[in-house]
């Protein structure tokens, strides 16, 4: 029984840090139609901001968060103004392929600054020997609840923001047609900018609070990223509630499949998961069938 | 006290200085130098420990120029990046190739990576130091490798034994990385413990880089193993796990291969790695030859060697020596003076070399006691 | 019809570069980067069928690329096999992998089918590695044999001329894939698949056969490096090594064989060039794909085409030798198209509720109606690009409700678009020709009908122009021309009047008139009812997805209840009436 409350926890944990990320993906997707193949190397950036800022200087942890946060923001803007804005216009693909380039520039750029050797971050609630709690014959690590705490927080903002504030309309409908906005006298670069800011700084945050668990590499973003990508599409691309649950579903599928498949497949297995899923419900969980007009 | 302490030593350095100038120079090295190429990570994952390996053969080369060079010409190290991965070795032995005077390379560590060079290697005949463990290497009918690490066959018997002997584990579980490394050991080790009478009773795969081993152990607390013998080639993932083995209380002894002596994962896992054993081809102070390698590499860069800058140190110091002793710098001059190396003491431990090219036989036992990795004992296994 | 210079001269150049290339390249580092520059290229003229031609996204190329690798590898250092044998077993297991995957294109598209790639590539690279019985696991597998040969193959040297010979031929081969009818098939289905697909392209198997080629041309690639390094191991064939596959297509241009090559070359030697940056070299390389992504849309041959297609002339188009055949076989008079009880809902709306009509042989029949009255989801349905809710079709004797929009089509039916949806990078020309190669016959009875067409429609004159370039009016006769092509028994047109000035209308009138004395069959949605009079022998009228009202046009139109329908005023309906009547 213990068993299955331990894998159901870090299953449910896990999924949170792939949900946080997917949030990110989903907004972008949702205002500019891109699909950001960077988003993971946010999260990395956001946690090598934080280390080089809580170890340059003796500064106060949530200080320090709220310096890397900052600068998340500004990362966020040139990577709007520099690499959407003058691809704003064109197909998909090459703008796919654009943020793939981003990415492994960001990634070898990390490791060239940083180096190769994997850096230390403090959790964010600093207790106990273990950094967290057994209850029950399950540990619950104070980061992974931290994790998801902060998860449901955000989705519950950002469903109010998008739903009750005038912002959040004009965002949403710059996301829906970007033509008509413009007509309307919204103005539409400063939105896509302000949903990239935003992205940015989601994933940066991400990345700080995952950090502790997985440890700073260059590399932590890509796999990351790359599920969380997939756990966007599985919940239906620009569906905020589907990327929560998928993530969620994600992260339990993973660690019971890894308990009681294969340790050494996990992967595979979740990634033909996901096929199948593509297959037989594109919309998503929640999405509904659109018929396209002819 | 302090302060004329150091004036002493600063007087006695500039003296020093002063008479190794002053010294003839019949000692130094001069004609056209001996070229030795290095096929080395400068970029990719393994550029840290790259690192490591250019300052151990660079350590090498300066030693050795200072006592006279190679038949009195200096020797000089051209290194070629191989990013870490197997096109990239190749294209870096191949670049090495293409200067004819290059007498003899010093290979990668890292298993996949050799095997990728044999091709090469055989077809160029020119000798070639490796520092991969992987047992194969040596025993794939090739005349031009030569081992400056103990292989796995050997790391798998001293592991078997010491963990049944010494730390007398009962129920014995494996857990080894999916690579080349990892699966080999765990095939090499299961062997050697059933041969004692202690077979696995788990053997869990892992793949590189996971981040959350919650399956892998809660297998291992459902097989009531009282002992964990690993081989993984990360000391990140070395890091997490010790973490997660502490947060989910398991309780085990550990010994493991030489990734969980590594900084990385101490720096990592804190104290959950203190009191656990290892095996490495490295340590300090396993003999005065350690000894006084690790000294000057500590006073030349600040920091202890470990086993990358040891292996790569020997290296060289092993092909010098064989070019010494050789009566040319043909290649298999150079090969028969290496084989001939019998007693010499290197930086990881007595080199003996075979017919297969593996020159060490011996592996230390480890131990992180709050943070120190002791020596605890060094065994060497009869070879076969 | 002309490629253009640039294109042929880059295969003219083509032989002589694979004799003298590994002559002039004089290290075995530099010869050994030749071979791994040819392979790569073979695996990115893999994409240029797939992306470039076809306009489908793939992640997986390394996949295939592995597949043939490791079945050449197993062959011959486990299986003792000659290459030669090896050879097709590995394209066949990569052509078996390329169709499975082609087949989730029958859902999905875009993004999806990004990521359906990218799971396929991630569970290949986790099976190469794990599965240590069957491929070494990350060991790999050594001792790879090369291909006995006319020359011996020992040397890289000579390697390098075998695998830049093979690189030379499948070149060729693309090269000529692409004015093919397959190869036009693919790049209408990339420009507008709906389009494609109602013009009896079946784009599902256009789809899938791209993906089929691309795989085996990969795995080619994938052989000829087994056997070049002699060694393998799976982090050769991960996603990492898709996503550079891609970037070469990319870089080069994804639709053009010197395109692929000059990525493939190009992004081989680049980070060997860059190499004295060391640390930041990789981090270059992301910069330059995004630079050329930005600045050079269709790659460095993409831009070297641009200048070259301002230098070259279009040559003209040759005479067709018999006039246009319109009109079907048949009798005049018969029931070629009957609906029945028809009818579409979407969800709760009911586009079409129950309609019943008919369209004789011979005649132009008319469906009008106002907006949001379910003409344009009668025609969607009768082309088969919706499937019915309810009800039947029948065509030609023939039930074709439900069925896909290329075997109707096939069976003689052929349509335009209210939104024009022509193939739009693609010429005039082969616009029709795609068009053309619904009907039966081979190639040269495609380009006879495909000439005809133009004639037909009078737009020899431009048959070269891209048809993004055209203004509107032309585009909609290139429409026309396009549909005519496929010689149909029946023809629907969607509002073809739309968006016309009268001049234009009057043409497209004349034209019409034209096509109804050659005796064919029209079923023709339109909002201007002069053109409607002038045409129509028949007229049904629908109002809220029901039929209110049909016979013949003065009748129709005269019809009070029609009349309201339009106006929505009763009385107003019946003084208009009384003034018409």
């Amino acid at each position: 029984m213990a068993i299955l409350g331990q894998l159901a926890f870090t299953g449910l944990a896990i999924g949170g840090v792939y949900a946080l990320i997917a949030l990110g993906i989903v907004l972008i997707y949702r205002a500019t139609n891109v699909v950001n193949f960077a988003q993971g190397e946010f999260c990395m950036l956001g946690a090598y901001a934080l280390v080089f800022i809580s170890q340059g200087a003796r500064v106060d942890y949530f200080l320090a968060a709220a310096v890397a946060l900052v600068l998340m923001a500004v990362l966020g803007l040139l990577f709007a103004l520099g690499l959407y804005y003058p691809l704003r216009n064109r197909s998909f693909l090459p703008v796919i392929i654009a943020t793939i380039g981003a990415s492994i520039m960001f990634q070898n750029g990390a490791l060239a600054v940083f180096g190769p050797s994997p850096e230390k971050l403090r959790p964010v609630i600093e207790a106990g020997p273990t950094g967290g709690v057994m209850l029950g014959g399950v540990f619950f690590d104070y980061q992974y609840v931290v994790i998801l705490g902060v998860t449901l927080v955000l989705v519950v903002t950002q469903y109010a923001f998008f739903e009750y504030t005038l912002l959040g309309k004009k965002m949403q409908a710059t996301s829906q047609d970007k033509d008509m906005a413009r007509l309307l006298g919204i103005p539409v670069t400063l939105m896509i900018a302000l949903t990239f800011v935003y992205s940015t700084v989601l994933g940066g945050l991400a990345g700080m609070l995952v950090a502790p668990i997985y440890f700073v590499t260059h590399k932590m973003g890509a796999v990351l990223g790359l599920k969380a990508f997939a756990v966007t599409i599985a919940g239906g691309f620009g569906d905020v509630r589907g990327a929560i649950a998928g993530g969620l579903a994600l992260g339990v599928i993973e660690t019971f499949g890894a308990a009681y498949v294969s340790v050494v497949y996990k992967d595979a297995f979740a990634f033909l998961l996901l096929i199948l899923f593509l297959l037989f419900r594109p919309q998503g969980i929640f999405g509904e069938k659109v018929a396209e007009k002819a | 006290m302090k302060g004329s302490v150091q004036r002493l030593a600063g007087l006695l350095a500039g003296i020093t200085a002063v008479a190794a100038g002053a010294l003839p120079t019949a000692a130094q090295p001069k004609g056209t130098p001996v070229k030795i190429g290095q096929i080395v990570s400068i970029t990719g994952e393994g550029a840290e420990s790259g690192q490591y390996m250019r300052w151990g053969a660079e350590l090498a080369v300066e030693q050795a120029n200072s006592a006279g060079g190679i038949k009195g010409r200096p020797v000089q190290l051209v290194f070629e990046d191989d990013k870490t991965t197997n096109p990239g070795a190749v294209a870096a032995l191949q670049r090495l190739l293409e200067d004819r005077e290059i007498a003899g390379v010093l290979g990668p560590i890292r298993s996949t990576q050799i095997q990728a060079l044999l091709p090469t290697v055989n077809e160029a005949g020119l000798p070639v130091m490796i520092g991969g463990s992987n047992y194969g290497l040596t025993h794939s009918g090739s005349r031009w490798v030569f081992r400056t690490r103990p292989h796995d066959g050997f790391s798998a018997r001293v592991i078997a034994k010491f963990a049944v002997d010494d730390l007398k584990f009962k129920k014995i579980a494996v857990i080894h990385s999916t690579d080349a490394f990892g699966s080999g050991g765990r095939d090499l080790v299961v062997q050697e413990l059933t041969k004692l009478g202690r077979p696995p009773v788990l053997v869990q795969g892992y793949n590189n880089g996971e981040k959350d081993f919650t399956a892998v152990l809660t297998a291992v607390r459902q097989s009531g193993a009282d002992g964990l013998i690993t081989y993984m080639t990360f000391s990140t993932d070395v890091g997490i796990m010790a973490k997660q083995i502490k947060q989910l209380g398991i309780k085990a002894a550990w010994l493991g291969s030489p990734s969980i002596t590594a900084i990385d994962g101490r720096k990592l896992a804190g104290d959950a790695l203190y009191g656990t054993y290892g095996v490495t081809d490295f340590h300090a102070d396993a003999s005065p030859k350690s000894r006084e390698f690790a000294a000057a590499y500590r006073a030349k860069h600040g920091s202890t060697p470990d086993l990358y800058a040891a292996s790569s140190y020997d290296a060289m110091l092993v092909l010098a020596e064989a070019m010494r002793r050789a009566p040319d710098l043909r290649p298999d001059s150079i090969r028969t003076a290496i084989l001939g190396i019998q007693n010499f003491w290197g930086a990881e431990y007595v080199y003996n070399f075979d017919d297969n090219g593996d020159g060490l036989d011996h592996y230390h036992i480890v131990r992180n006691e709050n943070d120190a990795i002791k020596l605890f004992k060094t065994i060497r296994v009869p070879r076969s | 019809m002309g490629r253009g210079r640039p294109g042929a001269a880059a295969i003219a150049l083509g032989l002589p570069l694979v004799i003298a290339l590994p002559l002039a390249v004089t290290t075995r580092y530099g010869t050994n980067l030749l071979i791994l520059a040819a392979a790569l290229s073979i695996s990115t003229l893999g994409l240029t069928v797939l992306l470039g031609y076809a306009g489908q996204i793939s992640l997986a190329q390394a996949t295939f690329f592995g597949i043939g690798a490791y079945a050449v590898a197993l062959g011959t250092s486990r299986g003792g096999m000659d290459w030669w044998l090896a050879l097709p077993l590995g394209l066949g297991a990569a052509t078996a992998a390329g169709v499975v995957l082609g087949m989730t294109t029958l859902k999905l598209g875009g993004h999806y089918l990004a990521m359906v790639t990218i799971c396929f590539q991630i569970i290949f690279s986790q099976i190469a590695t794990n599965w240590v019985a069957v491929t070494g696991g990350p060991d790999g597998i050594s001792g790879i044999r090369r291909p006995r040969f006319f020359i011996p193959l020992d040397t890289a040297q000579q390697y390098a001329w075998f695998a830049l010979g093979a690189l030379f031929l499948v070149g060729v081969g693309v090269w000529f894939l692409r004015d093919s009818a397959l190869g036009r098939s693919m790049r209408a289905v990339r420009d507008n698949e709906l389009a494609a697909e109602a013009l009896g392209v079946d784009s599902l198997r256009v789809k899938v056969t791209a993906f089929a080629l691309s795989a085996a041309i990969a795995a080619l690639g994938g052989a000829l490096y087994a056997s070049g390094f002699r060694y393998i191991s799976p982090d050769s064939f991960g996603l990492d090594q898709s996503i550079e596959v891609l970037a070469m297509a990319l870089a080069g241009g994804a639709d053009a064989v010197p395109g692929s090559i000059v990525g493939g070359f190009l992004l081989t030697f680049l980070p060997e060039w860059l190499r004295d940056l060391k640390r930041i070299y990789l981090v270059v390389y992301g910069a330059v794909i995004i630079l050329v992504i930005l600045f050079m849309p269709e790659g460095l041959w993409g831009w070297a085409r641009l200048v070259g297609r301002r230098l070259a002339r279009p040559r003209p188009l040759p005479p067709a030798r018999r006039p246009l055949a319109v009109g079907g076989r048949g009798e005049a008079g018969e029931t070629i198209l009957a609906l029945e009880n028809l009818g579409k809902h979407f969800g709760g709306l009911k586009a079409v509720d129950g309609v019943d009509f008919a369209v004789r042989r011979g005649e132009v029949h008319a469906l009008i109606g106002p907006n949001g009255s379910g003409k344009t989801t009668c025609i969607n349905l009768i082309s088969g690009l919706y499937r019915p809710s309810f009800g039947r079709i029948r065509f030609l004797g023939r039930e074709v409700a439900g069925m896909r929009p290329n075997r109707i089509a096939r069976r003689g039916m052929a349509r335009t678009f209210q939104n024009i949806r022509l193939f739009r990078d693609l010429s005039v020309w082969e616009n029709v020709l795609v068009g053309a190669q619904r009907a039966l016959g081979g190639e040269a009875a495609v380009r006879e009908r495909a000439a005809a067409a133009i004639e037909f429609v009078g737009l020899e004159g431009q048959a070269a122009e891209r048809a993004r370039n055209l203004p509107y009016g032309t585009q909609k006769l290139v429409e026309i021309a396009r549909a005519l092509a496929g010689t149909p028994e029946l023809l629907l047109l969607d509002e073809p009047g739309a968006g016309l000035n009268q001049s234009e209308k009057q043409e497209l009138v004349d034209l019409l008139k034209r096509l109804r004395a050659h005796g064919l069959t029209m079923l023709l949605v339109e909002h201007d009812m002069s053109l409607v009079t002038q045409l129509s022998e028949a007229i049904t009228v629908l109002n809220f997805g029901k039929k209110i009202s049909e016979g013949k046009p003065d009748d129709v139109l005269a019809d009070p209840v029609v009349v309201e329908a339009y106006l929505g005023n009763r009385d107003a309906a019946l003084g208009l009436a009384r003034e018409h009547a």
